[in-house]
């Protein structure tokens, strides 16, 4: 195996943090959260599952399209987009996957989002194994592993005095060739698994449920918070608006931004003339997961969902998304066996 | 289940089976377990189903945030639906809230009040939030689970409000900017809260009149500070908003020290009497009757 010390990782990382935009696992008062990086030195490595997803970095809550100035003799009109390549350390596999299902609509399919195909361009991902599963980790139900090398650059796995390290790309291969690697023999052992298996109905069942009352049992609690899409390595929707940047420039400067939005919120749907086609708390939620487990799939080809588990652990009224699996999967079983 | 849980638990089923075997009522919210080991909110609407309710110490959620959901009837022109509400002392305060607020009538709630001693954590310690509180009976119900426990009230405690509030302007305004930076504004406070119930944030219009649409910390700081003035004199300190922050912002801070602020300054504690006209309602002259 292809191995790297401790302290030669350090080096590497922190050149890295001169030449590139390096975000990494950061505690932020007492939160570990993907973020830059100025050095090894702000760096935590052993950490178990950050608390938002890295989506934030391809694909930021809000961001900057174009920059419209208006000027005696017209207008002007420029990205502003960052310039320099961008390294995310210490991915977890899940959210290496998340990436991927976000690709499907943005970049796998004309039309091009091309900010966010900019962003992937730019971006190089380092992942980092889990050990182990964590607190409501299901990511093995989903087709994932806490070990799993999918939609990553390079992955280092803890072992001994340092990483073992797999190279998986061109991206990784140009940034492994700065690292001082040695061949050591032997492999570090799997990660552990948990024993959480969750059934995954495929797409083709869900529609025969789209009006059973379960809906209404998991979706009536709902509060219609933004939490678990705004945390969800997968969710991609988003809203775009113009904003006059400093009202004493009299609406010279506008900035067109694009900000995240949620299925959850009420006014998500709602249309011109104000009707809402999903009004109501149990519309919304279904639709949720409807989107992740049956349109999406349908439409895009992967799954929304990578079994991260961060949304059960930030809903504030429980909504569990494998609670919701394992209902939708009863109900496909006991059609079955009727 | 402990001895005292258990009765209690059971207390709450019977009622919630005579509400609803009678007709009085078309739901109750309630908790039962949910999947994490934890209550969560129930909603039950068959007296078949009255077991799935639970009690215990760990039942943190102000149900009565979910009135607003019961407000409209299910036909035109037809009453809204009477349900039952189940609530601690602290969760008491936000119906008398609505109530002076005109939110709901008093008829079209069935209130399930139940003995507090304090909430706690998975470890049995009790809430931080709870320590202060001296509250041992909602202030308003139509049946009492429980008995008041052997306990003197306490009268509030700001410990934590004046300490910050000591701070040098500079340095609390550090603070909080580091706790905005961190928000997602995934408005779980906001949408937890039994008093905010606005048809359309202003917080959220289309036009970002107030503010606008980016999740920069700008708009947080806005959002956040804005929310407290608006619950000036209506927060009840239930805690809900910090509770379900799933970033950890410290946000009963800043609507207790507006609560301290109206305490100290006008005698005036949100909720605490059933028909109370909101402080900013109320206009006159210094010292004279309104």
């Amino acid at each position: 195996m292809r191995f790297i010390r401790d302290d030669h990782l350090r080096a590497w990382l922190d050149r890295l943090a001169g030449e590139y935009d390096l975000v990494a696992p950061r505690d932020v008062d007492g939160h570990l959260l993907y973020r830059p990086v100025e050095s090894s030195q702000n760096i935590v490595f052993d950490y178990e599952r950050p608390e938002l997803s890295a989506k934030d970095f391809l694909f930021p809550p809000s961001e900057t399209l174009l920059r419209i100035t208006r000027q005696a003799d017209g207008v002007t009109m420029e990205e502003v987009l960052p310039q320099r390549q961008q390294v995310i350390f210490g991915l977890r596999p899940c959210d290496a996957r998340g990436l991927l299902a976000i690709d499907a609509l943005f970049i796998a399919r004309e039309p091009v989002d091309t900010i966010y195909a900019y962003h992937r361009q730019r971006t190089t991902l380092v992942g980092l194994a889990c050990p182990r599963m964590w607190e409501g980790c299901f990511c093995t139900s989903i087709g994932g592993a806490p070990d799993g090398t999918e939609g990553l650059d390079l992955l280092l796995t803890r072992h001994d005095d340092g990483y073992a390290v797999q190279v998986l790309s061109d991206k990784g291969a140009a940034l492994a060739a700065q690292m001082a690697l040695e061949e050591r023999a032997g492999e570090p052992p799997p990660s552990e698994r948990n024993a959480a298996s969750v059934p995954l109905p495929p797409p083709a069942d869900w529609p025969a449920w789209f009006n059973d009352p379960m809906w209404s049992r998991h979706g009536e609690r709902c509060i219609s918070c933004r939490a678990c899409t705004y945390v969800c390595p997968t969710c991609r929707c988003f809203d775009v608006t113009d904003e006059v940047i400093h009202a004493d420039t009299r609406g010279t400067l506008i900035e067109r931004v694009r900000t995240w939005d949620a299925c959850t919120s009420p006014n998500y749907r709602r249309i011109a003339g104000g009707h809402n086609p999903r009004a109501k708390k149990p519309d919304r939620i279904r639709n949720r997961f409807f989107c992740k487990f049956h349109y999406y799939p349908t439409d895009f080809g992967p799954t929304g969902c990578v079994g991260c588990g961060r949304c059960i652990l930030v809903c504030p009224v429980n909504i569990d998304i494998t609670e919701v699996l394992r209902d939708v999967a009863a109900h496909v079983e006991g059609r079955s066996s009727q | 289940m402990e001895p005292r849980n258990e009765e209690w638990t059971t207390q709450i089923r019977e009622r919630a089976r005579a509400l609803l075997a009678s007709g009085e009522v078309t739901c109750v919210i309630g908790y039962e377990m949910g999947t994490r080991g934890e209550p969560r909110p129930a909603f039950i609407y068959n007296a078949d189903d009255v077991d799935r309710l639970v009690w215990n110490e760990h039942c943190v959620h102000n149900l009565v945030n979910y009135l607003h959901d019961k407000k409209k009837p299910a036909r035109r022109g037809q009453p809204p639906p009477r349900v039952a509400v189940v609530v601690k002392p602290c969760d008491s305060r936000a119906i008398n809230v609505l109530l002076s607020e005109s939110q709901i009538a008093r008829e079209q709630v069935y209130v399930i009040g139940v003995a507090c001693t304090g909430l706690q954590d998975d470890s049995g310690t009790p809430l931080a939030r709870c320590a202060p509180c001296g509250d041992r009976l909602p202030v308003v119900y139509d049946t009492l689970v429980g008995e008041a426990p052997p306990v003197q009230p306490a009268p509030p405690s700001y410990e934590d409000v004046a300490r910050l509030a000591a701070l040098p302007p500079e340095e609390r305004l550090s603070f909080w900017l580091r706790q905005f930076d961190r928000c997602i504004r995934c408005y779980a406070c906001r949408q937890v809260c039994p008093g905010c119930y606005c048809t359309t944030c202003m917080f959220e219009r289309d036009d970002g009149l107030w503010v606008g649409a980016r999740i920069g910390r700008d708009e947080k700081y806005m959002f956040h500070l804005g929310r407290a003035f608006h619950l000036a004199g209506r927060c009840v300190e239930c805690n809900e908003c910090e509770r379900v922050c799933p970033m950890g912002l410290p946000l009963s801070l800043l609507n207790r020290m507006l609560a301290r602020e109206m305490l100290e300054r006008f005698g005036h504690a949100a909720g605490r009497e059933e028909k109370m006209t909101p402080l900013l309602f109320q206009l006159g002259e210094e010292g004279s009757p309104i």
